[in-house]
Order: structure tokens, then sequence, then C-alpha cells
């Protein structure tokens, strides 16, 4: 099974460590990892402020670079999301590469199957399940629908030996970063990631984890800014963790 | 870079208590919603199903509208048609003139709020008395609806108190209010208390629909096969307006149309559901014919909605029931209130549909949607509001709405992301912010600073890793 | 203003901007059912819809039970035969005159299990007796307790004075602050007797 590695612009330059955590777990469990080096971003920045027509050669060399791989796998839920679902319509056709465009909870969860992981992470955690994770990739069940309930995310988490793991009061709602959102929409945004960590924080937890590196960004952010007292951490780096 | 609506969501959010209150609120009214969604075992085939009887209902409603206007007529109501609002407000006015009417008892309804009517009741000399209590005290305030379920919820028993108070209601009403709740009037006016006010709303009321010329409604649905229409209300205000005064007259919109009664049952289970959470409105009121000795007329009404069907990409907006529950559920309406919005109607559905009345007016709501999509999974009828909300930021360009601020950032980006070497030779430099004090870089022009710390570029890029083999 | 010119015009226009059709949706899937739906609606009436209910035994008299129900009652209306009454919905002159009714009674034709819906067609010369009142007292038969809206509409009929309401407990609002209040513009409170 050869897998290409996409790893998003933002956790290319601020999150490098979740690139890592990913291919370390990958070649743990036996998969070829590739990254080619020209890639950069989904485009889902501009398509958020309304210039989806200027990722064109974007998506165009997307698929140069993606298509001959079985899969595709990105560290941000977001990201491959717009990628799936969103590649196909600024291209005006089916694209290879977005096909088989996943993000690695549904790649560990879906296609590798994974029913067990040497990890350790003795710690209390508060699950964030990101919108566009929930509602676009379907790793969990969304709350407003009356579905039966899963959570993809949870399911990996607790093969991690030691960890504890919580979800907040309403467990999915957003937590305000909609990339161009958060500049055009301060107040709003600011306000929702408040909310968002005030609830993660009221489980008890130490840290705040997701498959989405954008959202805990934002939360981080925030929290920084207002110096509380919880951490920051991806799905992938407690995944990995003691590897 | 702030839009119409982030300006004064801005201000709105300035107020942890308010802004806490309303989305508390809300977020109460959802979580009904939910509870309501999972008793219902078949909630996503009832979903489904209501999406296609829309569907098909407004991809056929030529025909439909001729079926029900015949049907209405052979029951001996009176229909009429109106391409715009102003054809709208005409009609009325030559109805309500024929029958010399000087009071007008209304119980609530989106279309007319849509076009204006009370203004133009109001100038030429004919008092509307809203009915629903909410919409009364905003009439009585002089205020625009916030929501358009619960229209006044923004506003507080005080502020309510004192509003009844200034129109004489407290003094006259007050008394009987107090005696039918065997309690003491200076104690009830002292607490403002909710039933207290509710009461004294109900006798002020009472004495209106006693001597109202004619009662105007809404309707929830048009039945085609029956040609009666449908009017859900849970204080009972449309039936009131409507069985004592002798001139019924219901304004409905082009797209409330539906088959049969079989397609009713399953939008009566969803409505009332979706939008407050009850199991069902308290009334859900069938009017096939006039009352003897009075009339009943039928005003249809287009007002854009037949140039909606032919938008490829939001037409789907004609599936809208009006139940609120994407306002409910919309974190950003949550947080920024009704009067953030430049259209009456707010939130996801309100944004579209803005854009489709006028896109010159209303392109600052564009902003209000951090594309969470929790709205299309609670919409009963699957407007597809994330999605239309998205492409309208892709014409706001075109339309030479499009932020300058955003298009050079999407420029930039189109530059960096299409070139490699480029973008790779950036991040190389990129943690040189790192060495600005956050002083610095926290009062910097960037928004992102309002709320934010800036995030740390790390030393080495996962690219730069990758290259050295650091893995 | 020409009514049949607008009309022609908004029915062209639709005409013209339909570009796709879809077919009228198949509704056949399950439905909510309740083992016995006259204790479901008896739980639904009594706890979200807020009304009270009376299970009407062999031996009890209807105006007794109303009696019971409202023993305050200065002024009853109905058209009801055998419902002791002193206003008749039938022969008021005016709407108004029922205007201080404190219990109406009605019959009602079909209940609803799920929501508490009954259905009270319009079977009086004044409707508004349905509405005006302090408190509603309807009268419904256990044998047309249906469990889900569904069953409901195939079974309700309009009368030939062409109106009709599910009526599902008292009229409310919750229009200040949020604060539930029982009694808006129509009765405060409804007792459902089943015979």
């Amino acid at each position: 099974m050869k897998v290409g590695l996409f790893i998003p612009c933002y956790v290319d330059a601020l999150y490098p460590e979740v690139g890592v955590s990913i291919y370390r777990l990958l070649r743990s469990l036996g998969v070829d990892i590739y990254y080619p080096e020209k890639q950069t971003c989904c485009g889902q920045p501009m398509g958020n402020a309304g210039f989806q027509g200027k990722a064109d050669k974007l998506v165009k060399s997307f698929d140069e670079l993606f298509r001959d791989f079985d899969h595709v796998v990105a560290p941000s839920a977001s990201c491959a999301s717009y990628v799936r679902f969103f590649h196909p319509k600024i291209a005006g056709h089916e694209c290879e590469a977005a096909g088989k465009t996943v993000d690695l909870v549904e790649f560990l969860h879906d296609i590798l199957k994974v029913k067990s992981l040497p990890s350790k992470f003795p710690h209390k955690v508060s699950l964030h399940n990101s919108c566009h994770g929930v509602r676009e990739l379907g790793l969990s069940s969304p709350t407003e629908r009356n579905v039966t309930k899963f959570n993809k995310i949870k399911d990996l988490l607790h093969l991690v030996d030691g960890i504890t793991v919580f979800e907040p009061e309403r467990p999915d709602e957003c937590c305000g970063f909609g990339g161009m959102f958060s500049v055009e929409e301060t107040g709003v945004s600011t306000k929702m990631g408040q909310d968002k960590i005030r609830r993660h924080m009221a489980t008890g937890a130490e840290f705040i984890t997701g498959p989405d590196s954008s959202c805990l960004m934002h939360m981080q952010g925030i929290a920084t800014k207002q110096n509380l007292p919880i951490r920051f951490i991806h799905v992938a780096q407690i995944l990995s963790n003691g590897l | 870079m702030s839009t119409q609506h982030a300006k004064k969501a801005n201000v709105f959010v300035k107020d942890t208590q308010v802004v806490d209150r309303h989305d508390a609120t809300f977020w109460a009214v959802r979580s009904k919603r939910d509870t309501m969604a999972h008793e219902i075992p078949e909630w996503e085939e009832l979903r489904e199903a209501a999406s296609r009887i829309k569907k098909h209902t407004v991809t056929h409603l030529a025909d439909y509208l001729e079926r029900f206007a015949a049907n209405a007529e052979r029951n001996g109501v009176h229909v009429h048609w109106a391409k715009d609002a102003d054809e709208y407000n005409a009609i009325v006015l030559d109805i309500l003139g024929e029958h010399n009417v000087k009071k007008v008892v209304k119980s609530k309804s989106m279309l007319t709020e849509e076009c204006a009517l009370n203004d133009s009741l109001s100038a030429h000399g004919i008092d509307v008395v809203e009915t629903d209590l909410g919409e009364r005290i905003l009439q009585l305030l002089g205020v625009p609806p916030s929501h358009i379920v619960m229209p006044a919820i923004h506003i507080t028993r005080e502020q309510v108190l004192e509003c009844f108070r200034g129109h004489g209601i407290i003094e006259k009403e007050g008394q009987k209010a107090a005696d039918s709740m065997h309690g003491d009037l200076k104690t009830l006016i002292a607490e403002a208390d909710p039933t207290f006010l509710t009461r004294c709303a109900r006798y002020h009321l009472r004495e209106n629909f006693m001597t109202a010329d004619c009662g105007m409604t809404g309707a929830n649905f048009g039945i085609a096969e029956t040609g009666e229409v449908v009017v859900c209300t849970n204080e009972g205000n449309a039936d009131m307006s409507t069985s004592i005064p002798p001139l019924h007259v219901v304004s409905m919109g082009i797209e409330k149309l539906i088959p049969d009664y079989e397609s009713m049952a399953v939008f009566q289970r969803l409505l009332a559901r979706n939008g407050t959470g009850q199991p069902t409105t308290v009334y859900t009121s069938h009017f096939r014919r006039p009352r003897s000795g009075s009339e009943m007329h039928i005003i249809l009404v287009d007002n854009g909605r037949s140039d909606i069907l032919g938008n490829v990409d939001h037409w789907q907006t004609l599936k809208c029931m009006r139940c609120g529950a994407c306002m409910n559920t919309c974190p950003v309406y949550r947080r920024s209130g009704g009067y953030s919005y430049s259209y009456f109607i707010p939130g996801p559905i309100g944004i579209n549909l803005g854009m489709l009345r006028d896109c010159e007016k209303h392109y600052g709501n564009c902003s209000a949607c951090s594309l969470c999509c929790s709205c299309d999974n609670v919409c009963p009828v699957k407007v597809d509001l994330s999605t239309q909300i998205y492409k309208w930021r892709q014409q706001l360009d075109s339309l030479h709405h499009a932020d300058p601020m955003k298009k050079t950032m999407s420029e930039g980006m189109k530059i960096l992301f299409d070139h490699p070497s480029l973008y790779t030779s950036a991040l190389k430099v990129a943690p040189v912010a790192n060495y600005l004090p956050d002083w610095l870089t926290g009062i910097a022009m960037s928004p992102w600073c309002y709320g934010h710390t800036m995030p740390k570029f790390a030393k080495n890029s996962f690219h730069q890793l990758w290259k050295k083999g650091n893995l | 203003m020409n009514s049949q010119k607008t009309k022609d015009s908004i029915l062209s226009n639709l005409r013209r901007n339909v570009r796709e059709t879809y077919d009228k949706p198949d509704l056949s899937f399950a439905k909510l059912e309740y083992p016995d739906p006259v204790a479901a609606f008896i739980k639904t009436a009594t706890s979200s819809a807020g009304a009270k209910v009376i299970e009407m035994k062999e031996e009890d008299d209807i105006n007794d039970l109303i009696r019971t129900a409202y023993p305050n009652a200065k002024t009853i209306a109905s058209n009801i035969a055998g419902v002791k009454a002193d206003k008749d919905p039938d022969t008021v002159k005016t709407p108004q005159e029922l205007d201080g009714t404190d219990v109406s009674v009605v019959l009602g034709t079909i209940g609803c299990a799920e929501n508490a819906c009954v259905w009270i067609p319009q079977t009086m010369e004044q409707r508004a007796v349905c509405f005006i009142c302090e408190y509603l007292v309807i009268i419904i038969d256990k044998n047309n307790i249906v469990s889900n809206m569904h069953e409901a509409y195939a079974r309700i009929e309009m009368p030939e004075k062409g109106f009709g309401a599910f009526i599902s407990g008292p009229s409310k609002t919750a229009d200040i602050e949020q604060s539930l209040v029982y009694g808006a513009q129509s009765f405060c409170g409804v007792t459902i007797i089943i015979r």
C-alpha cells in the first residue's frame, strides 16, 4: 500500500511535529509513506474567503502530485474534507487524488482497521470533535441527527494505554475558527473559542485533543492570550506516543 | 476587514451577560429539539420525505397553484395573486377598503413583515393590532423582531412592564389580571411577573378581538388538493383573529404549498419539534371555507419567489418552512443576536434569503458563518444552507463586494501556493516572526490578534525536516 | 392591478424556471406506533401538552364530570346534546356574545398519541366557542385515538362548515423571557374526557 502524506501549509509551518507523529505512526503500522515535496495547501483559505477560483492551479497540481498513491492521508479533517469534496467542484470534474484523500482517523479506523496500538498516554484529554470531521467526513455522529451514536476518534484513543477521554458539554459545537471567519468576525469567533475552551476545561482534562490542527491552533491562540492552564495536542501525537 | 454584521456583532458580544443569556436561551431550544428528534425513530426518514415533498411541489408549483386556487374558489374563498410587495399591499388595502375596515387583528406572518404591510396599513389610517404576544410587544415598542419564531426573546420582562405601563395597559387591565391569578397587583408589578404581564396582554388583546373588523393571518401551509390553508400557533391568536371578525384575509407565499393531507402529516410532525422543541403547536388550524356570513380571501404572493426557482444555486431555499431551527443551532446567531443581521430574517436561512432579496443591501451578512454545517443537519427540509453561504462568498467579488484585504490575501496565497519553491523559502524565513516581542505582534494590525496570540512558527517546517531526513 | 395578468405571469415564470422535476416521494416507511395509544395519549396530554384527562366510566354522568372539574364555572357553552349549557354556539347572534364563557364543551373526533392533538371539527355555528372560553372541555371516544399524525390525517374529515383544528392542551406562550405561561389569547386550561 503506497500512501502519500499531505501536510497542509499551516501544519507544515507551525506544527511539523504533527506530521512527524503521523509519519512515525504509519511507519510503525507498516505503511509505505511518501511525501511529495511540491505540495503546499488544500486551497480552503481562499475558498472560505470567497476566492475558490484562485485555487484552480493548486487543485490541478495536487492531483498530479497525489493521484498515483493508493491513499492520501492528511492530519487535518477540514483540509482532507476540502480536498475530497471541493477539489472536484473547483476542477469541474472528478479528481483522482481527491477521491482517495482521507483524514488520519478515517485511514486508521476505516482503511487499516487498527484494533490495537502500543502507545501510552497516561493523561486526561477532552476530545474536540471538529465540525468538518463530524459533519463532512463523518468521524462521529452529529448530535443534530437521530442516528446510532459513534465516534471513530474516541475508538482510536481508547486503544491508547492509560488515557482518559472526555467530551465537553455541547460535544460538537463549533469552536469558531472557520478560517477567514476568525479574522473577519473577530468578536464572535473569539467568544465561540472562549466558550469552547471553557467547556473543554470543565471536563477536568489536562489536554484538548482533536484530529484538526486548525481548531487547535485557534483555541490555543485564545487560551495563550488569556493564560488558561490547558494544553493542546493533536490526536496523531497521542496515538504515536511512546512508539 | 469587518463586515456590517461583524461590526454590529463585535458590539453585541461585548456584554457578556447579554450574549451568554441569548446563547443559553437558544441552545436550550436546540436541545429540546434534539430530544424531540430522538423520540421519533423515523426522524431522518421524515426529514428526507419533507425535503422530497417540497422539491416535488416547488418543481410542479404552477400546477399545484392552479389546483389550489381552483379548489379554494370552489370552497367560496376569494383568491388573489400578487407579483410583488406593492401589489400585495394594494390588494390588502382594496379588500379592507371594500369592507370599510378600521381595525385589523393580525397573527404573526413573516410575509407581511417582508412586504412591510403594517406600515402600508398605518399610512392609510387602519389600526393594525398584532396578536402574537411577542409581536405585540415589539409593535408597542416600535422595534423589529430579532428571531422569526421567538421574536421578542431579547426583551426583558422589565422592559415589557415599562412598555405596557407606557401604553396604559397595566392601568387598564392590571387589576383584572392580578385577580385572575389571585395575586397582589403591587407585588406582581414589582416582580414584573411574566404570567401577570401575559394576562394583561390577554385582556388588552381580547378587547381588540371583539372590536376588529378583519382578522389577518399568514399560512404555514396551503394544501392543493383541498384548497385550504393551515395556520399553526401556540397562543390561539390566529383562531381568535378569525372566529370573531366578519372578514379573514390570508397572506401566503406561493412556496407554502404542499400536495395533500398525507404530506401535511409529515410537516405537522416536523414543524414544532424543530422550531420550539414541542411535539406540536397547540393549534394546527385548517381553514377551508369562510365562516357563515363572513368572507375569506387568500392572497398568493410571489415577490421574487418564482425567480428564485430559476436560481441553480439557491432554489432550494423555497423548501424552507420558517421553523427557525437553523437560527437556534447557529453558533454565530446565538452569539451575535438578530439585530446584527441587516435582513429581518437572521441566521443561516436569513443570510441566504437576504441575498436573494437584495444583495447590495445584505452582502454584509455573508461573513456570519463559520461553515460549521450544523444548520444543514437540523433543517427539517434539508436546505443546503452552509453550501449556499459558501457559494454567495464566491460571488461577492463579481458583485464588487469582496473585502479588498481578503482579496489581497487570497491573491497572495495563490502566488505562494502555486509556487512550491517560493512557498518553501517563505517557510524558511517565517520563524523570524517569533522573535518580535509579543506586545508588538499583539497590537499588530492583524485582526487575528484581537482574541489570539500569534501562533509560533516552528524552527524547522515539516518540509525542512523531511529534506534533512530528521523524521 | 390585473389579477388574471399577474396570475398568468407568475405561473409562466414558474414554468419557465423549472429545470429538473422531482417525483412525489413514497411515504410508506414505518412510523412510530404505541402498543397502547390511549395510555400514550394520556401521558402526552398530561405532560407536555399540559391538559387534564378524565377517563369516563360507564356509570359517570358527563354533566357531573364537567361540574366537578370546574366547580366555579358560571357560564358553560356547548351545542352537544345532553350537555347542560348556558349558551349555545348555534343560536347566539354574534360570536362576541360568547365572550365571558367560563367553560366550553366540544367534541373531538380523532386523538393523536404522539402529540396529544385532538381534531375538533367545526360542528357549531360559531366556532369562537372553541377558543374564547377560559377553559375547554373536549370529549373523545377512546376508540378514536391513534398513534401518530399520519393515521390522524388519514382519518379526519372536514365538516361542511369548512373549519377544523388540531388542539393540544391549553394556549401557551413563552414570549416573555422564555417563561412558559398557560392561557395566552385563548383558553387557560383543557380537560379531555375520554369515554
